[in-house]
């Protein structure tokens, strides 16, 4: 709670923002766990009326900003030549036609859509189909395809996803606050973040109320039941991270702040991601080696069953879920 | 005869949702502000779609088909004046001049 | 190849074309949205329903939710808007 009371005394006193409007400082009180009963006084209208007010300055920076750039841009159209726009426009009606040409013969060669003889139809589709049921045991043959035939990509798949999360996070994340101790640029992106943004808004906190539960439970059955029907751990997880955005949206970063935070992103990947290649590495030691694994497939439809597909969705659920809400948070305002 | 009454009623309900369906997309492209708009889009949204969903719930006898649908109406109803209200937030506060274009009842 | 797929297809194109020429970028990312609602439907079609589910959580869900984000960020929803009203006038 102090961390937070010098935090917001800091993002009072910044120079760069002025905060004359009485309605903002409520605002902060009520950000600041104080009763909200001043914001819910006012309708929605005169908040926003008054946060248009303090917003015109920044229009008129703005409005300079274009002319600049348009002066520019009619600087740039100065020094070109007078036939190049037509020439440009020829080129790209053209280039475009060729490729449509191009892409529609490439169609009409293809062979029919679902006839018996085509390529596609070889003895690798005809062995995953007959015995795909008997050696990984998951009565969804395309989880059993992507989990146990196929394992390597989709581990290859998850590192891909790690490695843009890392990426967002090197050119987004801004510095940690360590004993209240906030950077210009954090202010800044709060600011940027609390700017039009809907807060303490009744209607949407109470659909969250009862959609985000029915999500969450939905995304977990995606990924539990993702070897017994359509579904695995990308969409699950997907799911589940759309339900905590919609919890952030409805309730703001303190709710999310107190199961989510930066080092639960990191330690739940880390570990995910390390089972994944834990698990999957035993397995290829044991079938390169031509050694029993020991990992029973039990009787397919059964919850418990396929061996290590349940745990390997489980795995990559974990790993979409927490980056696609990383991602959400990176681009809002660079932290968690 | 009872087959009959029920295929006609879902026949008219069915027929009446996708009435009130294309009258909210002649409403989104005929009026001019963004609040009457969604009024419009919404009304399509929770009255037609329900009424669709009531009439297949009708015509297919199937128990778990019409707890699906019943679900489908409940979820559509929740998160469609969810998403009015926000887009009826963002414009009030995006937009300047929004009381050209209504009356403001100062409390 | 019945009249639904025929017209699910026709809406897809439509949706293709006008997510590349809408002026502004808040529709254009409401079109992709669309786009993805009817990709799905495609995929349901195809008889793959996997990737109609993760088409229907990433493409319409949560793609679309970083793209808004990121238009927030550049203050682009509210340039759009500005420029809207200035031309009905």
């Amino acid at each position: 709670m102090k961390k937070n009371e010098s935090f917001w005394q800091k993002l009072l006193s910044l120079d760069e923002i002025s905060y004359e409007n009485p309605l903002d400082e409520q605002l902060i009180d009520a950000e600041t766990d104080q009763p909200d009963s001043v914001l819910r006084q006012q309708s929605p209208v005169e908040y926003a009326f008054a946060e248009i007010l303090q917003e015109e300055k920044q229009e008129e920076l703005y409005i300079a900003e274009r002319l600049e750039a348009n002066s520019l841009h009619a600087w740039v159209g100065r020094q070109s030549k007078k036939w190049a726009k037509p020439v440009y426009s020829l080129l790209c009606a053209l280039f475009c036609v060729a490729l449509v040409v191009f892409l529609m013969s490439t169609v009409i060669e293809l062979p029919p859509f679902g006839a018996a003889d085509n390529p596609t139809n070889n003895e690798v589709a005809q062995r995953y189909l007959e015995k795909g049921l008997e050696e990984t045991g998951a009565v969804n043959m395309v989880a059993g395809m992507i989990l146990d035939y196929r394992a390597f990509d989709t581990f290859g798949e998850s590192t891909v996803l790690f490695v843009a999360a890392c990426s967002v996070l090197l050119l987004l994340k801004l510095g940690d606050h360590k004993d209240g101790e906030v950077s210009p640029a954090m202010l800044e992106a709060e600011w940027d973040d609390r700017h039009h943004e809907p807060k303490n808004d009744a209607i949407l906190q109470m659909a969250a109320r009862v959609l985000v539960p029915v999500i969450l439970l939905f995304g977990m059955y995606i990924v539990l039941a993702g070897h017994l029907g359509p579904g695995g751990g990308f969409s699950g997880g997907a799911v589940m991270g759309a339900g905590l955005i919609l919890y952030l949206n409805a309730f703001g970063f303190r709710k999310t702040g107190r199961f989510f935070t930066y080092k639960t992103f990191r330690w739940v990947t880390f570990v995910a991601l390390m089972t994944y290649a834990l698990l999957k590495s035993y397995s290829f030691f044991c079938g390169a080696n031509h050694l029993e694994s020991g990992i029973s497939l039990g009787t397919p439809g059964a919850i418990l069953s396929s061996g290590l597909i349940l745990p390997l969705n489980i795995c990559v659920g974990l790993i979409v879920m927490c980056i696609m809400y990383a991602f959400y948070t990176l681009f809002r305002k660079g932290g968690m | 005869m009872g087959e009959w009454i029920v295929f006609g009623i879902s026949a008219l309900l069915l027929i009446t949702g996708l009435f009130l369906m294309l009258s909210a997309v002649v409403g989104q492209y005929r009026f001019k502000y963004v609040l009457n708009r969604m009024h419009a889009a919404s009304m399509g949204d929770s009255m037609g779609l329900g009424l669709v969903l009531l009439s297949l719930c009708l015509a297919s006898g199937d128990g778990w088909l019409i707890a699906k649908y019943l679900l489908v109406v409940l979820f559509v109803w929740l998160t469609s004046p969810t998403a009015g209200h926000l887009i009826a937030r963002l414009e009030i506060a995006t937009d300047s001049r929004y009381q050209d274009e209504m009356e403001m009842i100062e409390k | 190849m019945n009249v639904f797929v025929i017209m699910i297809l026709g809406f897809l194109v439509v949706c293709a074309v006008a997510t590349a020429f809408t002026k502004s970028l808040l529709a254009s990312v409401v079109i992709y949205m669309a786009y993805s609602v009817l990709m799905c439907i495609i995929w349901m079609l195809l008889q793959s329903p996997d990737l109609a589910v993760t088409e229907a959580a990433v493409g319409a869900g949560v793609t679309s939710v970083l793209f808004f984000i990121t238009l927030k960020k550049i203050h682009a929803i509210r340039g759009d808007e500005e420029e809207d009203h200035h031309e009905e006038k």
